[in-house]
């Protein structure tokens, strides 16, 4: 009994030392927060610990490390997405917020003095937009993101969002609209 | 007759922003492509929102893809892993 355990852990600690580094990479590009990535890393192996009797390798380690972590991932955001659930009341309020974008016959306001910007895909746009994101209704945050985090298709993020489709792409389009008026007014020529 | 038309094509900037965005998440029908094809045609606000829409879309993209370098969990994690396995 002891010298399983002893194997487990020597196991362990090989594993860590070998996979932690990239596990915690793929976490931090999935929830851009360091500590959040850190604790799921964490949380992963801790639940391999608990089963590694399922792991039958048949898999490499890696791989199966890496499906538990995104398995941890969904479930991070699931838990928070009980948070997004939108009420139709928060709903018209928010969707209030860029009635201003247009005239009363929804056409673009005239812009004022921002003639043509170049946006550049590049790290500094990339910080810049994250910045704007986090200025965003929070529920707003996660739905624009959600396509990239979780890999799914729109069908299943509404599921998992418990909105509809119209919703979702309303939702988005008013996010992208105070997206855009965010980076035009800090980004830099 | 004309002009019937002509408003049943015609998009306001608002709407046509909207298409913009739906277009990633669902199916357009035939009537707003060609919709949202004339009014980008004519309108440039519009045709920008469109391209700084994708551009938007591509950083998304991009953040949330791990790139090729790899990031180091810092050290004291690691033994607070190996610990919280010992118990």
């Amino acid at each position: 009994m002891t010298s399983t355990k002893e194997n487990s852990k020597t196991l362990f600690e090989s594993w860590v030392a070998q996979f932690s580094d990239e596990l915690f990479t793929w976490a931090y590009h999935k929830t851009s927060s360091r500590e959040t990535a850190e604790d799921l890393v964490q949380d992963t192996f801790l639940s391999a610990y608990h089963k590694i009797d399922s792991f039958e390798g048949k898999s490499q380690p890696k791989t199966w490390l890496f499906a538990i972590l995104n398995n941890k991932i969904i479930d991070h955001y699931r838990k928070k997405s009980k948070q997004f659930i939108i009420s139709s009341d928060d709903y018209q309020q928010q969707m209030k917020t860029t009635d201003g974008f247009f005239d009363e016959h929804d056409k673009w306001k005239k812009a004022t003095d921002n003639e043509e910007q170049h946006w550049l895909d590049n790290p500094e746009f990339n910080s810049l937009l994250l910045g704007c994101i986090k200025d965003l209704p929070e529920n707003w945050q996660f739905v624009i993101q959600s396509k990239y985090i979780l890999d799914k298709k729109s069908a299943d993020i509404c599921q998992e969002l418990e909105i509809t489709m119209s919703n979702y792409w309303q939702i988005t389009h008013r996010a992208k609209l105070l997206l855009k008026k965010c980076i035009e007014l800090n980004w830099v020529r | 007759m004309m002009k019937k038309m002509m408003n049943i094509l015609m998009l306001s900037c608002k709407k046509a922003t909207e298409l913009i965005e739906k277009r990633l998440v669902a199916k357009l029908t035939s009537v707003e492509k060609i919709q949202l094809k004339m009014h980008t045609a004519v309108c440039s606000q519009c045709s920008d929102y469109e391209n700084q829409s994708e551009i938007i879309e591509k950083c998304l993209a991009e953040i949330h893809q791990p790139n090729k370098e790899t990031l180091k969990l810092s050290s004291e994690r690691k033994e607070q892993i190996l610990k919280q396995l010992e118990k």
